[in-house]
């Protein structure tokens, strides 16, 4: 069974993405919108342990802060992100 | 794709929004919503009394032109919603109080209508925070 | 088939309706027979803190509530030992009983084996 997590808190004030990072499994994937996208400003080890896993970004919401999708992520719009929640078995967002 | 939809977020936060656009691609995309659920905060999205700046989307306004257009069944958690002073008519005269700002399509009712609308859908996709 | 459902409980007892709302699903979930789980992780563990005092702050008791899933047919309880741990709380002495404290892997595959999560 695989999850699709998904975060929109800023990790520089919250705790959700941290606490998600720690359960997620190699089968499942992350997706940043909102301010969880801020995720992408970590620095050294922090933003390392994001770029090993799946990770997907909404693309308006990088658009909107002036961020590049990196290589190791992909963005999605909204058709893709209704698509990724059917690809994985059950979506957790981090309300 | 049979989708349940909740939302856990008044209309000024991003993720009514988002929701509200996830909602749209879903439909747009082929897929069914079986019931769009507004919990916690989100009973918020749901109010008639919402008056936004002319210059900004009208998110509340979106939903319920939404949700009326696709004739989606729009449930607000009715505890959620008396604690939070959202409330339809019937729960106005109820309760004595002054101002109704729930009306269609939205429908007050319990929490049963979400794990109703979980056990129906092939997925369960909550909004929430900012 | 019936789908479960697993509650993730993140919000701290006295900080607003956050936490007795999460229960309240679960709650709902009981009464309808379905099978559900609970899982208590970052703030939501403070509600297992034994003797709290509700009335401190003119409260109700939510452990009281939390005390009674069992008879609402929810006896899947579980807690994120990382979080217990990182907030000094022993989960010997939680206040409720029948809380099985999880490492992150094992909250990994307990996700994994619900249908459906909610983590508010």
């Amino acid at each position: 069974m695989s999850t699709l997590h998904v975060v929109s808190h800023s990790p520089f004030s919250d705790t959700r993405l941290g606490s998600c990072l720690r359960l997620l499994g190699s089968e499942d994937a992350l997706l940043l919108c909102g301010d969880a996208v801020y995720a992408l400003q970590l620095q050294g080890s922090a933003l390392t342990s994001l770029e090993d896993k799946n990770v997907f970004i909404l693309e308006e919401d990088l658009l909107v802060r002036n961020l590049e999708c990196p290589i190791w992520a992909t963005g999605v719009d909204y058709p893709a992100f209704v698509e990724l929640s059917i690809h994985y078995d059950k979506v957790n967002t981090w309300l | 794709m049979k989708f349940a939809i909740a939302l856990y977020s008044a209309a000024h936060a991003p993720s009514s929004r988002r929701a509200l656009r996830f909602a749209e691609a879903a439909l747009a995309g082929g897929h069914e919503i079986v019931r769009l659920f507004f919990y916690q905060d989100g009973v918020h999205s749901a109010s008639s009394n919402i008056v936004t700046p002319q210059d900004e989307q009208d998110i509340a306004q979106q939903w319920t032109t939404f949700i009326s257009q696709h004739q989606l069944d729009g449930v607000v958690c009715i505890a959620a919603a008396l604690r939070r002073g959202v409330l339809n008519e019937d729960e106005a005269a109820r309760y004595q109080r002054p101002g109704v700002n729930l009306k269609a399509p939205w429908e007050l009712s319990g929490l049963g209508q979400l794990h109703d609308a979980i056990q129906s859908a092939d997925r369960l996709i909550c909004f929430g925070g900012p | 088939m019936t789908k479960s459902l697993l509650i993730i409980s993140r919000q701290a007892p006295w900080s607003g309706p956050g936490a007795k709302e999460a229960l309240d699903i679960v709650l709902a979930g009981g009464a309808f027979d379905l099978p559900i789980g609970l899982l208590f992780m970052d703030d939501g563990t403070f509600q297992l803190v034994p003797e709290q005092n509700a009335a401190a702050l003119q409260q109700k008791n939510l452990t009281a509530n939390l005390q009674a899933l069992a008879m609402f047919g929810v006896e899947d309880l579980y807690a994120c030992r990382h979080s217990l741990n990182e907030r000094g709380i022993s989960p010997a002495g939680l206040a409720v009983a029948d809380v099985q404290p999880l490492s992150a892997e094992e909250v990994r595959a307990v996700i994994d084996r619900y249908d459906q999560v909610i983590t508010l």
